[in-house]
């Protein structure tokens, strides 16, 4: 299987709504092992490696993809080799592979039930609320965004409003605006609900019981890399003193240590740069980025304009908050510390 | 723990510790002849073991009087280039006089101040570890990386030199002949963590040794562990924090360290191998300017690096600029506080504050399971050498100079090991991680 063909079935497997990126990652890549003709396990792990490469390269935001691939080569590393015959050994490993994304789908059941404790019911005081930011999980340029919610963020939703009185606020989520699709979801299932602005979220802070947060990795710092604004957002509820909450599945601890925004394997010299007729005019911090109406002239004439594309193109699409700012991070292996995360994937990887 | 002193070989042990007295009161003699010392006791035994010494020790012994002879007369010099500058309160907490302790150690006084080691060498000491205890107390070997090399290396001398005393054995003998070693070495400088890891796990090697191995062959066997031991605990744990840390300086950085750490400085010089464009801002301190070895080898290198020059209360102005900060450490505790040059805190503190991300580089043989609350609890003086300018001897002021602080963990964003980037408050689940029951 070459490295277009896994990025193929890898997108394809995307397209099942329930998969969130790691998993797909973790099936493509054992698609790949079954048509992998690799005789010994140097050759097979070289392979998958190779893969895994091949995935994160191909894809514009690597990072959730990444920790599933890193999971899945970590568990076939330290698989026992038991088996008889290095193809029987193969075929175990690969339905290995398949059960543990079968039962991947159960953890967010499993999540659910864990942060459904920390939502109070608000039968005695006036109505409680929470914040939810929420992204999708699937690379941008694969336009499926029917499909696309955090999926562990509103299956919590949907438990926690059976028995207890909940209502939500949703950022827009800027410049995907998913935060929609979620409201909706929300709305159809009778969960009150509003949609605020990315900007409004320190004004409505003050009204917010806790923040609830999807992923699209927790890293080794025991910090969170999701859908851009989500930093903004735990600083805000840090400053108010409001529980930050994340959700995360365990095949999304991933072993990377950003340092900063800027360390992200997603950051790119594009992002936050400045337009070259910009630069070369005007002083960087009168830059043009507030965005100008067209009726502005630029030196030579013509109207200045900015569209939305330009804008989405200078911006991330994920950055990562500090672990200071977590409350705690529900995932299908308990509830957890930031700090309590990072001791997870040390003992995990660092072996 | 194994026992050091097997309990049923009495005839021998009791033979053993005459020779040994015989050979502690002829070394004392020895010492008080090179310092001219005014004490004059034990002088008939003394004579009593030159006559009949070279029972068990024999190269050990004879090859003392020559290598000591080197060594006394610096030893003498600096103690005597330090007279002047000694305040009656150093000699106090020496426990060499009785005078008022004067105020400025009434508090540090637990800190002990270093003493000169060639005038109390006490047993049989192997002229390696004199050499080494000087080179310690001189502040010729600094550093726990340094000395913990320089240690394991000397021991390596120290267990070929050694004979197992007939009707002993190895695996329970040798620590026996190491443990005076090991006090010699701590009179000179308290031990460092990195020392007394390396030094717990050649005790595990020495207790594990097969009783049956012949002598030679347990004996290299030992030194091949020690040499294991300083490869993949310092070496190639040294070059995989190379490689790590190396991946965080970018382009254009501009990064900022402390006095001077080794790996550091290793990392630096990688990063400027692999063609990476970025400066560095040396912060440095009084009293031992280690820095001024880092900006010299950093500026030898062709091109040189870009680099600036400032001691610590120009950090201020200068944390602005920096994209990260890098950190070496003595040793990293459990509650995640590291232990490292005197500054390093204040530097950690004030990046933190600037948000500027700051990356301690620590091999995992520099974690202690000890837990540090502060700076002062555990700490070391400065030998007065490094402050020529110390007050006058009828003035009131003491001159004080911790060499280590400690700083919290919250103040510290990474934590570059062998194993990894991991958080500093993970990492006392690291040896877990590891298999390993201890450190």
């Amino acid at each position: 299987m070459d490295d277009f063909q896994i990025y193929k079935s890898y997108q394809r497997l995307l397209k099942n709504e329930d998969l969130s990126t790691p998993l797909a990652a973790i099936l493509a890549l054992t698609e790949m092992m079954e048509q992998s003709n690799a005789g010994t396990m140097f050759e097979l792990l070289t392979e998958l490696k190779g893969a895994a490469e091949a995935l994160s390269r191909q894809s514009l935001n690597p990072i959730g993809l990444k920790a599933g691939c890193e999971l899945f080569i970590e568990f076939i590393t330290l698989f026992p080799h038991d088996a008889a015959s290095f193809s029987e050994l193969k075929t175990e490993l690969i339905r290995q592979g398949q059960r543990y994304a079968e039962q991947a789908l159960a953890y967010r059941a499993k999540i659910a039930e864990l942060a459904f404790d920390f939502i109070k019911d608000d039968s005695v005081v006036s109505s409680g609320f929470m914040f939810i930011d929420w992204h999708d999980e699937i690379d941008l340029h694969i336009q499926i965004l029917t499909h696309s919610y955090s999926r562990v963020v509103l299956q919590t939703l949907l438990v926690a409003h059976k028995r207890k009185r909940i209502s939500v606020f949703v950022t827009e989520a800027r410049p995907r605006g998913m935060g929609i699709k979620t409201a909706e979801m929300l709305t159809a299932a009778g969960i009150p609900c509003t949609v605020v602005l990315d900007s409004a979220v320190a004004y409505a802070i003050d009204k917010v019981d806790f923040v609830l947060m999807g992923s699209e990795a927790v890293v080794e710092s025991g910090g969170l890399v999701n859908a851009v604004g989500s930093n903004q957002i735990a600083i805000i509820a840090k400053a108010a003193n409001k529980p930050f909450y994340a959700l995360a599945e365990s095949y999304k601890f991933h072993r990377m240590f950003p340092l900063s925004q800027y360390d992200l394997p997603s950051h790119n010299p594009g992002v936050l740069s400045f337009p070259q007729t910009m630069s070369a005019r005007a002083r960087p911090a009168s830059s043009g980025l507030p965005s100008k109406a067209s009726s502005v002239l630029s030196d030579n004439g013509s109207p200045i304009r900015i569209t939305q594309e330009d804008i989405a193109r200078n911006n991330p699409d994920v950055d990562y908050t500090r672990p200071d700012l977590i409350s705690l991070v529900f995932s299908d292996v308990g509830s957890l510390t930031p700090e309590g995360v990072s001791q997870y994937l040390v003992g995990m990887f660092a072996g | 723990m194994p026992v050091p002193e097997p309990e049923s070989a009495s005839a021998e042990s009791q033979s053993l510790t005459k020779a040994q007295k015989k050979a502690e009161g002829r070394a004392r003699q020895e010492q008080q002849r090179a310092a001219k010392a005014a004490q004059k006791q034990q002088q008939q035994s003394g004579q009593n073991a030159g006559s009949s010494s070279n029972k068990s020790k024999g190269s050990t012994v004879q090859k003392k009087p020559a290598s000591e002879s080197n060594k006394i007369p610096s030893a003498a010099a600096s103690s005597s280039k330090d007279a002047p500058t000694t305040r009656e309160g150093a000699v106090g907490a020496d426990g060499l006089s009785d005078g008022p302790k004067s105020r400025g150690l009434r508090i540090f006084s637990h800190f002990g101040l270093p003493k000169t080691p060639g005038h109390q060498i006490k047993g049989d000491i192997h002229p390696a570890i004199v050499k080494l205890g000087l080179q310690f107390s001189e502040f010729k070997i600094c550093g726990a990386n340094a000395r913990c090399i320089a240690t394991l290396t000397a021991f390596k001398t120290v267990i070929q030199d050694y004979v197992t005393p007939p009707h002993n054995t190895l695996s329970r003998h040798l620590m026996t002949h190491l443990s005076p070693q090991i006090t010699h070495l701590v009179t000179a400088r308290p031990m460092s963590v990195t020392m007394g890891n390396a030094i717990r796990q050649l005790k595990l090697e020495i207790s594990g040794s097969d009783i049956d191995l012949p002598e030679q062959d347990a004996k290299d066997a030992l030194c091949q562990e020690i040499d294991n031991y300083i490869r993949d605990r310092i070496i190639i744990a040294d070059e995989v924090i190379e490689d790590l840390a190396v991946k965080k300086i970018k382009d254009g950085d501009v990064v900022l360290t402390y006095a001077r750490s080794s790996l550091v400085e290793k990392i630096l010089l990688r990063a400027h191998a692999l063609n990476k464009r970025f400066s560095v801002i040396v912060i440095d301190s009084r009293p031992l300017l280690e820095g001024k070895t880092l900006l010299h080898s950093l500026t030898s290198v062709i091109p040189p690096i870009p680099c600036t020059y400032a001691l610590l209360p120009a950090l201020p102005s200068l944390i602005t600029d920096a994209d990260i900060v890098l950190l070496g450490a003595h040793s990293l505790h459990a509650n995640g506080s590291v232990y490292s040059r005197a500054g390093t805190a204040m530097v950690a503190m004030l990046a933190k504050e600037h948000s500027v991300p700051v990356m301690l580089c620590c091999e995992t043989y520099k974690f202690s399971e000890t837990v540090m609350l502060d700076g002062f609890g555990k700490n070391e003086l400065a030998p007065m050498k490094f402050s020529p300018d110390a007050p006058k001897s009828n003035s009131n002021l003491e001159v004080l100079n911790p060499l280590y602080d400690s700083t919290p963990a919250s103040c510290i964003t990474a934590v570059v090991t062998e194993v990894g980037l991991i958080p500093p408050t993970s990492i006392s689940s690291i040896p877990l991680a590891l298999g390993r029951t201890t450190l």
